[in-house]
């Protein structure tokens, strides 16, 4: 809606001066890379009406990372508008994504596939067991074999042996929460909601993302349009104590 | 008549246990995973695309524990896979208790209140020493 009105407001002053090309740029938090040259392309998505410029700013290079190895930078987003500024003064630049940008820059590694195989195996045995001891402990700590037994004896009157009704349905229940609570079994998913780990996933990178963020800029390692990649502005500390 | 109080006592006991069953499923795994400490699995091992698979192995793990405990089902292992059983058990258990601590903000308080600011990481070390040793003595101890 706002969009409407302001290009109305605009047509008329369109036809005296020249008509001004909005580039509008989104890109994410996080973004990682495997080239050392990293293009503006590279870390953020840009629409703009005039191709040509669209193509060759796509092609501008913001980074040139020297060093191998695993390597991050933050880049304010300040940073490539001015990038973009410096070669087109002309050029509107809005942002419609973060503010913020994490590049990661990790070699592509070629023997990675078993390692990533062990890994992967070594949470899930954590887990599995994990979870094992887990539920046993709950039920260690609570006494449910002795709670048991006294509902048994509440309710019946005798003295239960161990394997009761109440056992076995007390482990169907355990399964039915379990499973509803992870909204799936395998592939098999019970609704279209993520399930509360994938959630759960997203949550803690968006902290780690957060932080990354705000120690760098609080340490005046962001690349920023004022720091100049010397460090050391000290806007950064006075925002929160 | 006798076989229809019976019966419902049975259908009692069933409706008990199955309700407690559920909640108790509910409760655990939602202090499990709200605390995190799967995700921090995925994340530090950069394998967060099995997240799935993970969850099915804290599924599996809660419902074979479970029927373990309560069917006291014996498990011929030995000693060196009860090793085992032991060392993976005790890596999730002190994953939670740390990431119990995180969430609960004792260490952003603590560090503020007696102003630490280096030297957090022999901090982490000695926490993790001394909750190792902590165990030790509980159990060789025989608490």
């Amino acid at each position: 809606m706002p969009d409407k009105t302001a290009g109305q407001k605009k047509a008329p002053s369109d036809t005296q001066i020249r008509r001004q090309d909005i580039l509008y740029i989104k890109g994410d938090r996080d973004v990682e890379v495997s080239k050392k040259s990293v293009t503006l392309n590279d870390i953020l998505t840009m629409e703009c009406s005039d191709r040509q410029i669209l193509n060759s700013i796509k092609k501008m290079r913001l980074l040139q990372i020297k060093k191998g190895g695993q390597q991050r930078y933050v880049v304010s987003v300040l940073k490539i508008i001015s990038l973009i500024h410096e070669r087109y003064p002309d050029v509107i630049v809005q942002n419609l994504g973060e503010s913020d940008i994490i590049i990661t820059y990790e070699e592509q590694k070629q023997s990675g596939k078993f390692l990533h195989i062990a890994k992967a195996t070594f949470v899930a045995v954590v887990t599995f067991f994990g979870a094992a001891f887990s539920i046993m402990a709950f039920n260690n700590d609570v006494d449910v074999t002795r709670l048991f037994g006294q509902i048994y004896e509440l309710v019946t009157g005798q003295e239960t042996n161990g394997f009761t009704v109440l056992e076995i349905s007390y482990s169907i229940g355990i399964t039915i929460g379990i499973l509803v609570f992870f909204n799936h079994f395998g592939k098999k998913r019970f609704t279209v909601d993520p399930t509360p780990m994938e959630v759960q996933m997203r949550l803690y990178e968006n902290d780690i993302q957060t932080t990354l963020i705000e120690d760098s800029a609080r340490k005046g390692e962001e690349i920023d349009v004022d720091s100049n990649g010397m460090g050391g502005t000290d806007t950064s500390g006075s925002d929160r104590t | 008549m006798w076989i229809v109080t019976a019966w419902a006592e049975q259908i009692l006991l069933a409706v008990i246990g199955l309700s407690g069953g559920v909640a108790v499923a509910a409760g655990l795994f939602a202090f499990i995973v709200e605390l995190g400490v799967v995700a921090d699995f995925a994340d530090r091992t950069h394998t967060a695309e099995h997240i799935m698979f993970y969850e099915d192995c804290v599924a599996l793990g809660g419902i074979l524990g479970n029927l373990v405990y309560v069917f006291r089902i014996s498990l011929p292992l030995g000693t060196p896979l009860l090793a085992v059983i032991g060392l993976f058990s005790g890596i999730f258990a002190g994953c939670w208790a740390m990431a119990l601590a995180e969430i609960l903000n004792v260490f952003p308080v603590f560090m503020r209140r007696i102003k630490i600011v280096r030297y957090v990481s022999v901090f982490v070390v000695s926490m993790a020493l001394g909750k190792g040793l902590g165990a030790l003595l509980f159990f060789g101890q025989r608490w």
